[in-house]
């Protein structure tokens, strides 16, 4: 694996053995036109920003209209499939915070059928068609087996970390071909999130996220993540399937596959509480 | 000079593993099979029940058995319209293969139409429930006779077992909130026990109506509120409000107030009419592992206090009774104060076995009931283990039930 720093990075774009030539040393204005030239040259070639790449990376995860798609997850424990689930999801970005509002509904197992999850951040609804309730859960309280409430809906990293370049690295992707990437660090803005650090590997030819590496606040890893299957959806390549490594035990896989990618218009009104018990998808 | 390589030396079989195991997992998505679920109108599901009781006299009557056939329908008949059945069928037998009793509960029937995004019209049997309470809600202001076939003492069972009112309903969205505008009028007297009766007079004893308001100002306050009225009674207002304490706590209260009879009055049929509140609140908390954990205090100004609850104690048994079936049909607290802890623990040690239950606490006479279950998941097959279990002084809420012990065994099938 190709690593390089952050100070190596700087050191890609010099030296420019050209300047020289068209300043003279004995110039009075060479140091000043030198370095103005240098600062321009600089940012031509600069890496861009992390916040500018981790903003590029959410729009190949996340169409930018209202859309729906059918999200089926697979557990496995020690190779074998123990569980899976397969969930319908309406998501659209809110207008003014560009954060999706997400809303879940359970079509298999035949037990789960029709149950409802809306997810705003971390305003988390839960919704049983038998009893009728809706009532407030908290984002730990996972509904599925390994898969974080919020592993399953659109999210828009950009909005709730803040992107700092780690570096370059070549590395293996989930379909087992090396990428040039960005390596980026997330630090969560609020404490109220999953996962509090995030590592995430970004294409730099084409934005598109890799893997990513999930923290605890303790620190400790809690999953890895392979973005693979590329596929055209909505007009874009998007990842088709995400596989989730336990950070703990790394006999637990799920593997996320996402299909039926359409554009959807779910009525803003419709992504409330009191919505919930009328909701039916179209 | 040495550190960094002797760092590299160690780390180098870690990383090894690492990639070994990612590369093992990447395999087995490949290898994952192509699951295709596509969404249905209709779900139902078949349960067979095995119980056996012990009676606190000790006189333990015979086994019981259950047989429940639950269904829904949720059918779009064209745009903007929808028909939605929902209907449990339990045919019990104690003791004797002959000794069998059915009951059918239809919990819902109603159209709806909805003509635009931002508003819906339905009529029919609604089976509507409010409430953000665990163990006891106050606002679920329909609840009132509203179990026709109790299957279980579990919340959960209880609110999906219950007969739906027959009411003209309304709602009104906007952005962020909502306003929902219910009539039930009455249409029968007395609740009926007749197997296959639309039990209408459980149902719509009387003339009702309720509005709910809600709106969302902000991801904390996003409070409910409730505005009930039935004829010959003074308006009740009610209250839903819960909040998210960092990303594993919620915490919630429920209110509802307004002056109304206690239930000793009402039992006892002695108008004592004043104002009085049911208060449900507590917190629920969840651990990395998936387990949850919620701890609420219940409150019901209505019902006996200690005095009161000592009065009916050392009264008449027919008057105690009474009461205690008056608070059950109600689903009332049978006594002022009670505290409960509720516990559900989904793929607990290991995956696809669930475990839940509760411990409920009167803290007017301190007598305690018990509810717990183990589950286990199948693909389509759920196979479980209950065990209820009641103590406390004789007549105290809950060591005054007939029932002292009681295990049940079930297997549910979904189609």
């Amino acid at each position: 694996m190709q690593q390089h720093t952050r100070s190596g990075l700087q050191g890609w774009f010099l030296p420019f053995p050209f300047l020289s030539s068209l300043f003279p040393a004995h110039s009075a204005r060479t140091p000043l036109l030198a370095g103005l030239l240098l600062c321009a040259a600089a940012s031509a070639f600069a890496a861009p920003d992390a916040q500018t790449i981790l903003a590029a990376s959410d729009a190949v995860r996340n169409p930018d209209k209202p859309f729906g798609l059918t999200t089926t997850l697979l557990e496995y424990r020690n190779g074998k499939q123990t569980d899976s689930t397969t969930l319908a999801i309406y998501s659209r970005a809110e207008a003014g915070s560009g954060q999706f509002r997400s809303l879940l509904r359970f079509v298999a197992p035949a037990r789960d059928a029709d149950k409802l999850m809306l997810k705003n951040g971390n305003d988390l609804w839960f919704y049983d068609p038998a009893s009728k309730g809706t009532v407030r859960i908290s984002p730990q309280q996972r509904l599925l087996g390994q898969a974080a409430n919020g592993d399953v809906v659109t999210v828009n990293l950009a909005g709730d970390y803040r992107a700092t370049l780690a570096g370059e690295e070549d590395v293996g992707d989930g379909d087992r071909q090396q990428r040039h990437t960005w390596k980026l660090d997330l630090k969560a803005r609020a404490l109220d999130v999953t996962y509090h650090r995030i590592e995430m590997w970004i294409d730099t030819s084409n934005n598109r996220p890799v893997k990513a590496q999930f923290y605890a606040e303790s620190g400790s890893l809690l999953k890895t993540a392979y973005f693979r299957r590329y596929q055209q959806q909505l007009g874009v390549q998007r990842p088709t399937e995400t596989v989730i490594i336990d950070g703990l035990d790394p006999n637990w896989v799920t593997v996320m596959r996402f299909t039926d990618y359409a554009w959807r218009e779910v009525p803003e009104t419709w992504l409330q509480r009191d919505y919930l018990p009328r909701f039916r998808p179209q | 000079m040495k550190s960094p390589w002797l760092t590299l030396a160690l780390l180098a079989p870690l990383s090894a593993a690492v990639a070994q195991d990612d590369a093992a997992a990447l395999q087995l998505a490949d290898d994952a099979p192509n699951i295709v679920a596509t969404p249905r109108d209709w779900a139902a599901f078949v349960e067979l029940a095995l119980a056996d009781t012990q009676a606190r006299s000790g006189d333990d009557p015979p086994g019981d058995a259950r047989l429940s056939l639950d269904a829904r329908l949720d059918r779009a008949l064209a745009p903007g319209w929808r028909l939605v059945l929902a209907d449990r069928f339990d045919a019990r037998w104690i003791g004797d293969i002959d000794a069998q009793r059915s009951v059918n509960t239809l919990k819902e029937a109603y159209l709806g139409w909805q003509p635009g995004p931002d508003w819906a019209l339905d009529l029919g049997r609604i089976n509507t429930r409010y409430g953000a309470g665990t163990g006891f809600n106050p606002t679920d202001f329909f609840k009132v006779g509203a179990l026709r076939s109790v299957s279980s003492v579990d919340p959960g069972s209880l609110r999906e077992n219950r007969l739906g009112v027959v009411m003209t309903r309304g709602q009104w969205l906007w952005q962020g909130g909502s306003l929902t505008a219910m009539y039930a009028p009455k249409l029968d007297n007395a609740p009926s026990d007749d197997p296959f009766s639309l039990d209408l007079g459980a149902s719509n004893p009387r003339d009702r109506w309720l509005l709910v308001a809600g709106h969302a100002f902000t991801e904390v306050f996003n409070p409910q509120w409730l505005l009930y009225h039935e004829a010959g009674q003074s308006p009740q207002l009610g209250l839903n409000w819960s909040v998210l304490l960092g990303d594993a706590t919620v915490a919630y209260v429920e209110w509802a107030g307004g002056r109304t009879p206690s239930l000793a009055g009402r039992a006892a049929g002695v108008d004592d009419t004043a104002f009085r509140a049911a208060l449900a609140t507590g917190v629920t908390w969840t651990a990395p592992n998936k387990l949850s954990l919620t701890l609420e205090y219940q409150r019901d100004n209505a019902a006996a206090d200690a005095a009161q609850w000592k009065a009916l104690q050392n009264g008449p048994l027919d008057d105690y009774w009474r009461y205690r079936a008056l608070a059950g049909g109600r689903q009332a607290l049978t006594t002022r104060e009670s505290a409960m802890v509720y516990a559900r623990w989904p793929d607990a040690f290991v995956q696809r076995l669930d475990l839940s239950g509760f411990v409920r606490h009167d803290l007017i006479d301190q007598s305690n009931a018990a509810w717990l279950e183990t589950r286990w998941r199948g693909d389509a097959t759920d196979l479980a283990l209950q065990w209820q279990y009641s103590e406390g002084d004789a007549l105290s809420n809950h060591g005054g039930l007939p029932l002292r012990q009681r295990w049940q065994v079930l297997v549910a099938h979904y189609f």
